[in-house]
């Protein structure tokens, strides 16, 4: 991807007001009497990081969004972007924002697109003019700017939607599914952007369900779930305590193996003998840290190596074979649907990963399969 | 906020242009004004290229000035069918989807998204939509001036009067498509609702002009039966002075004829008297009906006035009074003895109607129309403003 010189640096020098580019507390959004869309949503964002926002369909993701753009007006609300209230238009010529199912009339070309909404941002047409085939280029659209948009593919308005949402060069952007319908070239293209765009000091706000898209791209992430926050932070933060260690023995005689070998290192939750033939039987070893072993497959919650050596040499004197040992971090993915299972609430620090592979099998299950 | 207007102004542009419909009645203007440039008159009668138009009366330029054919033309032909009916349907269906597709899914949320509030949005969008009639106007009025110039020898520049009272006209209807189109975002609903609402306003506007001809029909009436009865005065009292004298007893100078003494000397205007009563009657009858129907007008939008207008002040009272005077087959205004029944002057009744229609003041017409269509806007703007979309 080229450098962009439509997309000035947003430094430190030229930001007013708090570290904060969105500062959200008890954001509600009810429609009619019932229908609860937003329950409070408190949500920080950092000036310059990649925040994703992801939830289920149904979570409130985009109401959120679309009460931050002045779409949807919120039923309570309280906070600040870029140190204006919530709802002042002023704010939304520093913002760029590409809704999902966006829709552009068909009438106009590519460059017209980005000329009209820029407009509507009001950018100077000196502006329009030089920034229109730059960000045309920098999305991979350059010889289709003359183009009807009627003629584009999805992928190709995704493209056009995402130079017009940087048109008016702003602080914060909006994309909302931005690699939807765009092809695996496309979303690494896109990836790119948005890392050029941290790069400049911008702060990018992304609404995707595609979770290994964000994994990649986001510095922090929020989980919302039922229209509530569930999970909110770094992946580092999200993910303290439930990293882990996975021993791998082969051949039949594991369990065997694991059932002679073990029981002097570990403090057993479930009686001596039945330990390798229940899946999911839990132990705890000196150190205080637990274990977990499924069937041929022992899980250990540490991410020192040295703490898993003495568990290797048992296994090894009780001739155990020992096919990998990996260190394993959560992914995002695996917090969503632990979050997903369980909403709005944090589990306990130290929790053995087997709760979040039980709350995926609800939520696959609620969801016809399709977590 | 300028950069704003002119841009949604251009995206309208540009969405008329890729509509084929806007350069289908564009083409149909054209023929319309070819059309009545076709017509001609010279002292020979009326002609559509070289073929005589055969007429009621005899017409040609002596009774009827070129000028004043065409000028009437362009309000007959020009305005009253082709740019308030024909027309206006195009623009319609041509604008009826502005409002309910700016405000449909993934259309909206990049306009609300921009520094620009709802209202203005609304608004600016509604002015664009009224751009379809002003450009389609204006291209017609343009072509009629020249036409009007150079076949009338008349250039006459109160002809682009036309552009407003058109503009004017479609803004009562478009303002009204606006809020079924706010309400239902619906194109075809808001299409369908205001030609129902369209129609609705030319029942009503027909039921009035019905009961104003019939009322000034009523008023000549009555005023030839008066006219009549106050001609007979004088030669029933010089009868009647004659037979005070032979009898004896002469009648005063001062002396006031009462209706008995008229109708003992002239027994044949009995008729004439219970006539004018009966007028009188079916006057009183038809009084609180009009007042009905200008209590109703006068709440809503006033097409046809509106665009009558042109007229009034194209063509003045004096050009009209010349007209009739010059049209040879006038009926003698008179009673007939026999039936009692007056003979009415259809011009002069023509003429009254016209008088009364212009009895109307211009910011009745104006005025409480666009009041209308300010209640219209208002109720869009708020539906709009407190709507989540």
């Amino acid at each position: 991807m080229s450098e962009s010189p439509a997309l000035a640096t947003t430094t430190q020098a030229n930001i007013q007001g708090s570290d904060w580019a969105i500062d959200l507390a008890q954001v509600a959004k009810t429609y009619g009497r019932k229908i609860q869309a937003l329950k409070g949503i408190s949500m920080r964002v950092r000036r310059g990081e990649v925040f994703g926002l992801l939830g289920p369909n149904g979570a409130g993701k985009s109401t959120l969004v679309k009460i931050l753009m002045t779409v949807i007006k919120p039923s309570r609300c309280e906070g600040s972007m870029l140190g204006q209230p919530i709802g002042s238009r002023a704010v939304l010529r520093r913002i760029g924002y590409l809704p999902e199912h966006h829709r552009f009339p068909t009438y106009l070309t590519g460059a017209q697109v980005l000329d009209f909404y820029a407009a509507m941002t009001e950018v100077p047409r000196a502006d329009r003019r030089k920034r229109t085939p730059e960000l045309l280029d920098l999305v991979g659209m350059g010889d289709w700017g003359s183009t009807r948009i009627s003629k584009y593919s999805k992928g190709m308005r995704q493209r056009v939607g995402i130079a017009q949402a940087l048109m008016n060069n702003p602080e914060i952007v909006f994309l909302d599914e931005p690699t939807d319908g765009v092809d695996p070239v496309g979303r690494r293209d896109i990836r790119e952007i948005v890392a050029e765009l941290r790069r400049r000091g911008k702060t990018v706000f992304l609404n995707s369900h595609l979770l290994s898209e964000l994994e990649m791209v986001c510095d922090r992430v929020a989980i919302l779930v039922h229209g509530q926050v569930a999970r909110q932070g770094t992946l580092d933060e999200l993910t303290a305590g439930k990293e882990r260690y996975e021993i791998t023995l082969a051949g039949d005689e594991a369990p065997t193996r694991i059932e002679s070998a073990l029981p002097g290192l570990l403090r057993l939750d479930q009686p001596q003998g039945e330990l390798a033939k229940r899946v999911g039987a839990r132990g705890e070893l000196a150190g205080g840290q637990w274990v977990e072993i499924d069937h041929a497959t022992i899980r250990v919650g540490t991410t020192d190596p040295a703490t898993i050596q003495p568990l290797i040499d048992k296994l090894r004197e009780h001739g155990a074979v020992i096919r990998s040992i990996r260190p394993h971090r959560p992914s995002l993915e695996d917090l969503f649907l632990e979050a997903v299972g369980e909403p709005a609430s944090e589990p306990p620090p130290n929790t053995p990963p087997n709760n979040a592979a039980n709350n995926a099998g609800k939520f696959a299950a609620k969801n016809g399969g399709a977590a | 906020m300028i950069t704003q207007t002119i841009a949604l102004f251009v995206d309208a542009y540009r969405e008329l242009n890729a509509k084929k419909l806007f350069w289908i009645t564009m083409l149909l203007s054209g023929l319309v004004v070819l059309v009545y440039a076709a017509v001609g008159i010279n002292e020979k009668g009326i002609f559509f290229l070289w073929f005589k138009i055969p007429t009621p009366v005899p017409i040609d330029s002596t009774t009827l000035p070129p000028a004043l054919l065409y000028k009437q033309l362009f309000q007959a032909l020009g305005i009253k069918i082709w740019l308030t009916w024909a027309a206006t349907i195009l623009a319609l269906i041509s604008t009826a989807g502005i409002i309910p597709e700016m405000i449909s899914g993934g259309s909206i949320e990049m306009l609300l998204s921009k520094p620009i509030s709802r209202t203005r949005l609304l608004l600016t969008k509604y002015a664009t939509g009224l751009m379809f009639a002003t450009l389609q106007v204006a291209a017609f009025t343009t072509a009629s001036f020249i036409i009007i110039g150079v076949r009338g020898h008349v250039w006459e520049p109160g002809l682009f009067l036309a552009v407003p009272l058109v503009v004017v006209f479609f803004s009562y209807l478009y303002g009204v498509c606006a809020l079924i189109g706010v309400l239902t975002r619906s194109t075809i609903a808001a299409l369908l609702l205001t030609i129902l609402c369209w129609c609705g306003l030319f029942i009503l506007n027909t039921g009035d002009a019905v009961l104003m001809g019939i009322n000034v029909q009523l008023q000549a009436r009555h005023d030839g039966y008066d006219r009549a009865i106050s001609k007979s005065r004088d030669g029933a009292r010089k009868l009647l002075t004659a037979r005070r004298a032979e009898s004896g007893d002469p009648l005063p100078d001062d002396h006031a004829l009462s209706d008995e003494e008229l109708l003992e000397v002239m027994p044949f205007l009995s008729l004439a008297f219970d006539r004018r009563a009966e007028t009188e009657q079916s006057l009183a009858k038809l009084k609180p009906w009009m007042k009905a129907v200008y209590a109703a007008k006068t709440i809503v939008p006033k097409t046809s006035e509106t665009t009558s207008l042109l007229e009034r002040w194209l063509v003045s009272m004096a050009d009209l009074k010349a007209q009739a005077r010059a049209n040879p087959e006038r009926a003698d205004s008179g009673l007939d003895t026999k039936t009692g029944e007056i003979n009415l002057d259809d011009q002069e009744v023509k003429l009254r109607a016209e008088e009364a229609i212009r009895a109307r003041p211009v910011w009745w017409i104006l005025g409480t129309s666009l009041a209308f269509e300010a209640v219209m806007l208002s109720a869009a703007c708020v539906v709009f403003a407190r709507r989540d979309n």
